[in-house]
Order: structure tokens, then C-alpha cells, then sequence
């Protein structure tokens, strides 16, 4: 089944400019999600997945961030393009987005309720009443008891897991057509982390939305995502369907994740470590960003950058090693010495 | 709450006391012979001796602390030296005006200097921002007994616009008000505005923007109900050093209250109406501070999560 | 052995902490250079220092010489901030005056801050009853409205400017003191102060040798926002007639004199304003840079 296409990326840049130069945090970053499909997006922490999921809607702080290049489609239409006060229609109605921190991400000072119905009120022109009951329903759907009384109370009365339930209630009140999910379960612990993911996914096919799903939990990834971005210094590395990247990953950067991860079945010996640092955003090396770490690296993964090359049918992969360029270059390297 | 508010005014009694410790030493720090000071100049000896077994001014200090402090619980601040009349008589004149300039000014301070401060953090270092701030600079830094010469030297010499002096109408509110409450606007719009650019940042607002709200929404509703906690203290802080500052604002209006009898008292060396008058501004404060830290706890429980 | 190499480690602990010491001095020193008000209110200040110095080369007349005939004369060529009710040249009061603000200022800050330190590293070195007596004693102090404990200490000991310098000092020895206290209870956790107990340093040397040159920061933003308050309240008690007395040059003074003039001779009041609000401008700037430059969390 091929679904129509909700949003799409294109190599969208955002940097950050400060005294001490130009972080390239998002640098040309390119993916599709369709219509009820959940697109993970994997990678350490500082590698610009938040970054990315804060510019789709242009939520960066400026100064410092400041929007380089690319394109956001959302059916077609450019959001780049819009001006705020078209955006903010766009905001919270047709994308939404759930924070990672629901202890922060919730306003203090007013009560839960009237932070999910202010939305409501705004993008779907409900009056008070309406927009509350609405409201209360919402809260009733993310499955904590007693709605009624939870909605006329503030954050601080609710426990975490209570407050990420409100923020997914808030995100979804409005019907989006696309989810932002930026580490939406990383704050919570394992029990509640599952209920809250079973109840993204019973929503999504109750809306039918599209979710893109920031986490750097693999476990997650495999088992909430349809499509699966991973990504490396600002960059996309590897797309793949989410149950090949397991099996086979292409990248040697999405092998070393993978081989991190400890394996129920097998006898290990120890778990692989991917050895070195990631490069400073203020100063991205020449040639392939990963080259540094890589156990597979040649003169040519040092010199030029490679790009997102298609592999098979649907996969790409970011990597020299899946060229003749790299043949050639390993071949002089073994005839070199 | 209702234990907190037990618990809170249990605490300040010692600080009363203390007060009422630090009052009643002022006496004792007087070099002389009290009797003889408090019988006034040209009393006989037989009449400062007659004093000093009245007043039991021959008794140990303990003991003399002790009487002073039931006196005061019963009301008795004791003669003016001036008069004989009570000092609690006068003070309840001359309380209500201050209070009532405390009132307005206190009321120049939290208004004037939200909206500066608002001002200044919607759109921070612009021009309005700096602007706002400079003048804020220079709100804590001019003595209010010069602003209040200045002001009354323009609206009132030059522009004739209100009265010089005195205390008789709303008109006459108008320029000591300011006056005393121009510094605490500049110390409020200094807070207001770093505290809310310090909730702009915060995740909530983040969420706010996420959800499509206007920025006036996102400023009036979510940051600045935020913003205005930290502020709470910041007014209540500024309640004493206005209270302080009534005595010279007081004294260069020609106002007739509690701060300018104190004045007089001292030039007068009325002693017990000094005494009097410091020990009731020195509660009225004690109180404010009580209430400001109730209210302040009232709205922070929601902050304060972990 | 184990003595040596917990000498040795104590040793490495203390100059560890002397080169941080250093480092965040320099830090300190170019970061204040790079904000633009502290400049600005280091120069005020400067100013005003080198005019107390310079006040008997720079005066035209003689601050205190009555000249009736020229009594309440405009600002002119020959007077540039005009005379007074008396004839005195007023820029020449000013210029004397500028020795008794400042020297009020500074030794009432001096005074505060001399008692206020003790009382804080005690209170914060000792803790327990000590420092619940210095605490609760500091609240009593601090439970007095603005300048209302001046006031009080005034009335029992009499109107005279070094009296307003004792009360004004007075005042600030709770500020002083809760924020040395503060302090002094971080320090004093810190791993290298025990190492130094262990060493057989006494109190006394660990207080002063090792706490306080470690806090000296905080004491001495405070000392500079304190020297602006303390400058106005000295001159406001002046002002109220109950500090430097008439023919003194005191700024406050000749202001509250200048009050009656207010119709006729405006300037009388205004320059003497002017040169104190100038002054607390100054250290207002010069305290508030040193704040930001002390203080990496409120940098930008």
C-alpha cells in the first residue's frame, strides 16, 4: 500500500551562530512521511534530531538559530515560506508536537484543561464550553480516570506520566495530520513508557496521522516505526524500513548502534563500542563525517563528502563503501602498501 | 496553608521582640540620665527623682524591658515629652497618612514598573529596552528628596499644575506618590524583565508556541502569570524601603506623617515618640513581609514541582 | 609515609586552589573590562575620587568665605553654579562636599562590611547556636523598615555626620553578613578545607586564610551596590537635618538648604542633586558590571 505523502523535508539547514562560529546542527537533512506511517528519527544525543523536529515548524530560537535552506511541504505547501501568522494556523492544528520533558513543557500556572481547550478554541472556533467538554474527552481518551475532576487541575497536581498523557491529549485535540514526537517516553519509566507508546499507536489509527518519532532508543524505533532515519552530525545517514535495519544495516555507524545494543539470545562476549568522538558542529570535517570512527574508512571517505545514495528499492545510505569509487580507493590502498 | 500562616507568626514573634529589644535600647543608648532628659530641661531635682521611681527607671534593666514590653502590649508607648500627651494618640493622627501614601506609591511602583518591564522584555534590546532601562538606571539612582524637589519645582512652581505642598486633596497625592514610589518601579521593571525573559525560555512557552497561540497570548497568559511570582518578593522588599522612605518624602511635601513626626521627634529629642513611631512603622513591615511571603507561597506550590 | 602523601596531597589541594583563585581573577578583570557599564561607572567613580583630592586646586573660592553682596547670583562666568543665600560659590561647596559624601559612603560601607564579615564567617563557620544567635539577631535588624534603624540610632546618639556614618554602617552589617554567611557555608564543605584541619590548621587560620579570600566576590558587588544606598540614605539624613550640619558643604545639606530657595534660586538644589545622583549612578553601573562579571549565570 502506498500512501499519499504529508510531509516532506528537503535538505533542510538550520545552523547556530554564536561568538564561537557556526554550528551546522541540521545540514541538509531530507526525508518523506506519508499518511498514517510512523517515521523514526534515531541518533545520539547532539546529532540535531531535536533541532530537526523544531525546525519543521520553526520553533528555533533566533538569535541564535537561524534557518539556512530547504523546503517543509506539508501537503505540497511550503511552511518555510508562510508567514508566522499563516503558520501559527498550521501550529498545533494540522502538525502538533509532544515535548520530551513533561515537567517543563506544561505550563505551571493554568490548570490542564484549559491548555489542551485554548487550542481547541483557537484552530476549531469552539466556544468555552465546548471547547472544555472537548477537553475533558480528550483527557478521558489518553486514559487518565476521572477526567473531569483532572482537568481543572494544574501540572504540579498530576504525575509525570499523568502530565505526557495531557501533552499527547493536547497534541492531538485538534486532529493533526502529522505528529511531532520528540522523546516523548525518555523522561518516564518502562511501564508507563509502554502504555503511553500503545496509546500513541491506538490514536494514530483511530486519526490516521502521519508521526515522526525523535528518539535515540532503538527499542522504541523497533517497536513503533513503519520507516526509520538515522542520524549522524547534523546529517541522515541511513533510511531504511524499520524491520531491515535491524537485520541488515548498511551504514557502519547504524552497525556500531545496532551492535550496541545487548541481544537477548546470543552468547556475547561484549558488546561492540563504537570507539572516537563525534565531530564538533563549528567544524565538520572534509570528507565523510563518520570517517574518523570507521573501521572501513579509505583515502576517499577522507577527502570528499559522499551523499545519500539510493540502495536496493527502498533503502539509502549515506556511505562510500556502497560505490566503485570506494573499490577503486581501497584497491590503491592495498597496492600501496 | 491556614498551619503555614500559624507557623509563619509564630516565627515572627521573636523577631518582635527583638525589635521591641532594639526600641527600647535606643533609650538606654542615650549618654545622660534619662530621667533627668525625660524630665525636660529646668526640672528640679525632686521632680527627676519623682520621675525615675514613676518610670522605674531605677530598677535593673531586666525589669525595665519587661515593663516596657507589657506597656506596649497594653498600648502604652508611653508621653510625648513635648506635650505629655500619649504617643500612641498621635501615631493613630499620623499613621493613616502614610499608610495612604504608602498605599499610592506602592501602587506607582507595581503598576509603573510592570509595564515598563513588560515593555522592555517583549521586545528585549531594542531601543524600547534600553530606553526603559536607562531610565530605570537612573530611577534607583536619584534621591527621591531631590526627584520630589524636582517635580515639585516643574508642576508645581513652574507649570502650576499642583499644589506645592501639604496633604488635603487627591491632588495633593499625586506628585509625593510618585516621588516615593519612582525607585521601586525602576527595582519592578528591572525584575519583571529579566524574570520574564528568563520564562520566555522556558519548555512551556515552547509548548505554547507549538500550539499555534498568538504572541500576545503567549506573553499576557503563559509567561507573564510566571514572571510575576518571583516579583511578588521583589514588591514586598521594596514595601520596607518605602516605608523608610516616607520620612523624606514626607518631610519635603511638608506631609504630616508618621515618618515627619519622627523626624520632628529627634530634631526635639522627644525620645518615646521616636521610640513609638519606629516601633509601629517597624510592625506595619513585619506584617507586609508576613503577608507578601503567604502570597508568595501561594502561587509558587505550583512551581516549585520537584 | 601516609603522613607524607597526605601532606603532599594537602599541599597539591591548596595551590589547586590559589591557581583557580588566580584564574578566575583574571577571568574576572577582562570580562569587567568588555561590559560597557561597569566601564562607564568605574570612570564616575574615578571621577569623583580625584575631585576630593583636587577640590583646594580645582575650587575657585573659598567654600565657606559669606559674601552677602553676592548672594543668590544665577550661574554665570564668575560663578559657574552660581552662590548661594550667603554669597558662597556653590561649585566650590561642591567640590569640598565631595569628601564628606564619599568619605561617608565608604566608611559607613567599611564599618558594615568590617562587622557584617566577622559575624557571617562566624556564623557560617560555626553554625549551629552561634549561628542561630547571629542569624535571628541579623532578621531583628533587617526586620526594620529602609532607613528607620539609622534613624533610631541617630535619635539616641545625637545628629552629627559620623553619627550617620555609624548608623548607615549599622545597616549594613545584616546585608553583609547574610551574604558572607552564605558563602562561608559553601566553602567550608569543600574537600580542601578538611585537609587543611587535618594539618592541624586552627580556626582562626582556616577562617581567614583560607574561607575568606575565597568569598571575596560576592562582598565586594555588595560593597559596591551598598556604597550607592549608603551615599543616598547619608545624604537624605543630612538632608532631614540630622546629619552634617550648616555651613557644611555636604551635598545633602545644601540641598535641604536650597529647598527654601526654590522659587528664586533653583540651582541651589539642583546641582547638589545632581552631583549625588551622578555619583550612585556610578557605583549602580559599576556594581551591577561586577555582578555580571562575578556571576557567569546571569552573563549572556
Amino acid at each position: 500500500m502506498m500512501n499519499e505523502i504529508v510531509l516532506e523535508v528537503k535538505n533542510l539547514k538550520t545552523h547556530f551562530i554564536s561568538n564561537k562560529g557556526t554550528a551546522k546542527a541540521v545540514d541538509g537533512i531530507d526525508f518523506v512521511l506519508r499518511k498514517g506511517e510512523t517515521l523514526g528519527i534515531v541518533g545520539e544525543s547532539g546529532c540535531g534530531k531535536s533541532m530537526t523536529s523544531l525546525s519543521i515548524l520553526r520553533l528555533i530560537p533566533s538569535p541564535p538559530g537561524k534557518f539556512v535552506d530547504g523546503e517543509v511541504l506539508l501537503n505540497g505547501k511550503d511552511l518555510v515560506k508562510m508567514s508566522n501568522e499563516e503558520l501559527r494556523k498550521i501550529r498545533g492544528n494540522q502538525i502538533s508536537m509532544i515535548f520530551q520533558e513533561p515537567m517543563t513543557s506544561l505550563n505551571p500556572v493554568i490548570p490542564v484543561g484549559e491548555q489542551i481547550a485554548e487550542a481547541l478554541r483557537l484552530h476549531q472556533g469552539l466556544s468555552r464550553k465546548q471547547a472544555w467538554d472537548k477537553s475533558v474527552e480528550m483527557i478521558r481518551l489518553v486514559g487518565i480516570p476521572s477526567p473531569e475532576k483532572r482537568a481543572k487541575q494544574e501540572p504540579f497536581q498530576l504525575s509525570g506520566g499523568m502530565r505526557q498523557r495531557i501533552m499527547i491529549a493536547m497534541a492531538l485535540a485538534c486532529t493533526p495530520e502529522v505528529l511531532i514526537a520528540d522523546e516523548p517516553t525518555t523522561a518516564l519509566d518502562v511501564t508507563i513508557q509502554a502504555q503511553i507508546l500503545e496509546i500513541m499507536k491506538d490514536l494514530q489509527r483511530k486519526i490516521g496521522m502521519g508521526i515522526i518519532f525523535i528518539t535515540h532508543d532503538l527499542g522504541v524505533v523497533a517497536e513503533m516505526c513503519d520507516q526509520v532515519g538515522v542520524m549522524y552530525a547534523g546529517q541522515i545517514v541511513e533510511h531504511r524500513d524499520a524491520k531491515d535495519i535491524f537485520n541488515n544495516p548498511l551504514h557502519p555507524y547504524t552497525q556500531g548502534l545496532i551492535g550496541s545494543l545487548p541481544k537477548l539470545y546470543e552468547d556475547q562476549e561484549e558488546l561492540q563500542i563504537i570507539e572516537g568522538t563525534v565531530p564538533s558542529p563549528y567544524d565538520y570535517p572534509e570528507g565523510c563525517r563518520f570517517a574518523e570512527r570507521c573501521p572501513f574508512s579509505t583515502d576517499i571517505c577522507v577527502q570528499k563528502e559522499p551523499s545519500l545514495i539510493q540502495y536496493g528499492d527502498n533503502a539509502k545510505v549515506r556511505c562510500w563503501k556502497y560505490t566503485n569509487e570506494w573499490q577503486d580507493s581501497l584497491a590503491k590502498e592495498v597496492l600501496k602498501s | 496553608m491556614f498551619l503555614f500562616i500559624i507557623k509563619r507568626l509564630l516565627q515572627i514573634v521573636p523577631v518582635i521582640l527583638g525589635v521591641t529589644l532594639v526600641v527600647f535600647l535606643i533609650m538606654q543608648m542615650v549618654p545622660g540620665d534619662s530621667a533627668v532628659i525625660l524630665a525636660g530641661e529646668g526640672a528640679s531635682k525632686e521632680t527627676v527623682e519623682q520621675l525615675r521611681v514613676d518610670l522605674g527607671l531605677n530598677k535593673p534593666m531586666h525589669e525595665q524591658y519587661i515593663s516596657y514590653i507589657s506597656n506596649v502590649v497594653q498600648g502604652d508607648l508611653g508621653n510625648s515629652l513635648k506635650n505629655n500627651q500619649p504617643v500612641l494618640d498621635e501615631i493613630l493622627i499620623r499613621l493613616p497618612i502614610t499608610m495612604e501614601l504608602a498605599f499610592f506609591s506602592i501602587l506607582i511602583t507595581v503598576v509603573l514598573g510592570l509595564i515598563a518591564g513588560i515593555i522592555s522584555a517583549v521586545r528585549p534590546y531594542s531601543y524600547s529596552d534600553i530606553g526603559v532601562m536607562v531610565v530605570a538606571l537612573l530611577g534607583i539612582s536619584l534621591p527621591s528628596f531631590w526627584l520630589g524637589i524636582l517635580l515639585m519645582y516643574v508642576f508645581s512652581i513652574k507649570l502650576q499644575w499642583l499644589p506645592v505642598a501639604g496633604w488635603d486633596s487627591t491632588a495633593h497625592i499625586i506628585l509625593p506618590a510618585i516621588t516615593l514610589g519612582a525607585g521601586g518601579a525602576a527595582i519592578v521593571a528591572r525584575m519583571t524583565r529579566s524574570s520574564m525573559l528568563e520564562v520566555v525560555g522556558q519548555d512551556y512557552i515552547r509548548t505554547a508556541k507549538a500550539k499555534g497561540l498568538a504572541e500576545h497570548v503567549i506573553i499576557y497568559k503563559h509567561a507573564l502569570r510566571n514572571a510575576l511570582i518571583p516579583v511578588i518578593t521583589v514588591v514586598g522588599l521594596q514595601f520596607g524601603s518605602l516605608l523608610g522612605g516616607t520620612v523624606l518624602v514626607e518631610s519635603v511635601f511638608a506631609i504630616n506623617g508618621l515618618g515627619r513626626m519622627i523626624v520632628d521627634a529627634i530634631r526635639t529629642r522627644d525620645i518615646p515618640m521616636v521610640q513609638g513611631g519606629v516601633l509601629v512603622a517597624s510592625l506595619v513591615f513585619v506584617f507586609v513581609n508576613l503577608l507578601v511571603d503567604t502570597m508568595y507561597r501561594v502561587f509558587n506550590k505550583r512551581i516549585d514541582l520537584n | 609515609m601516609t603522613v607524607n602523601t597526605s601532606l603532599v596531597n594537602t599541599v597539591d589541594l591548596v595551590l589547586a586552589r590559589k591557581k583557580i583563585r588566580r584564574e578566575k581573577r583574571r577571568l574576572f578583570f577582562s570580562t569587567l573590562g568588555q561590559n560597557k557599564a561597569a566601564v562607564v561607572g568605574g570612570i564616575i567613580i574615578l571621577f569623583y575620587i580625584s575631585l576630593t583630592f583636587l577640590a583646594p586646586i580645582l575650587a575657585p573660592y573659598d567654600p565657606y568665605a559669606i559674601n552677602l553682596q553676592d548672594k543668590l547670583q544665577f550661574p554665570s562666568w564668575t560663578h559657574w553654579m552660581g552662590t548661594d543665600d550667603k554669597g558662597r560659590d556653590i561649585l566650590s561647596r561642591i567640590l569640598y562636599g565631595s569628601r564628606l559624601s564619599l568619605g561617608v559612603g565608604f566608611s559607613s560601607v567599611f564599618f558594615g562590611a568590617f562587622f557584617g564579615i566577622i559575624l557571617g564567617l562566624v556564623a557560617g563557620y560555626y553554625g549551629k547556636w552561634v549561628d542561630t544567635i547571629i542569624s535571628r539577631s541579623l532578621d531583628v535588624m533587617l526586620a526594620f523598615p529602609g532607613i528607620l534603624l539609622a534613624l533610631a540610632i541617630i535619635s539616641a546618639l545625637g545628629p552629627s555626620l559620623i553619627n550617620v556614618t555609624i548608623a548607615v554602617g549599622v545597616f549594613s552589617i545584616p546585608l553583609f553578613a547574610r551574604i558572607v554567611r552564605g558563602s562561608t557555608m559553601e566553602i567550608k564543605q569543600l574537600e580542601y578545607i578538611d585537609a587543611i584541619r587535618t594539618l592541624g590548621a586552627n580556626d582562626f587560620t582556616i577562617i581567614f586564610r583560607h574561607i575568606f579570600p575565597n568569598i571575596l566576590s560576592p562582598i565586594i558587588v555588595q560593597g559596591s551596590l551598598r556604597l550607592a544606598t549608603a551615599i543616598l540614605s547619608a545624604a537624605g539624613l543630612s538632608f532631614l537635618g540630622l546629619g552634617a550640619q550648616p555651613p557644611s558643604p555636604e551635598w545633602g545639606a545644601m540641598l535641604s538648604s536650597g529647598r527654601d530657595f526654590l522659587f528664586s534660586a533653583p540651582y541651589m538644589a539642583i546641582f547638589p542633586g545632581l552631583m549625588i545622583s551622578v555619583l550612585v549612578l556610578g557605583f549602580n553601573l559599576f556594581g551591577d558590571g561586577l555582578r555580571d562579571a562575578l556571576d557567569p549565570r546571569m552573563k549572556k
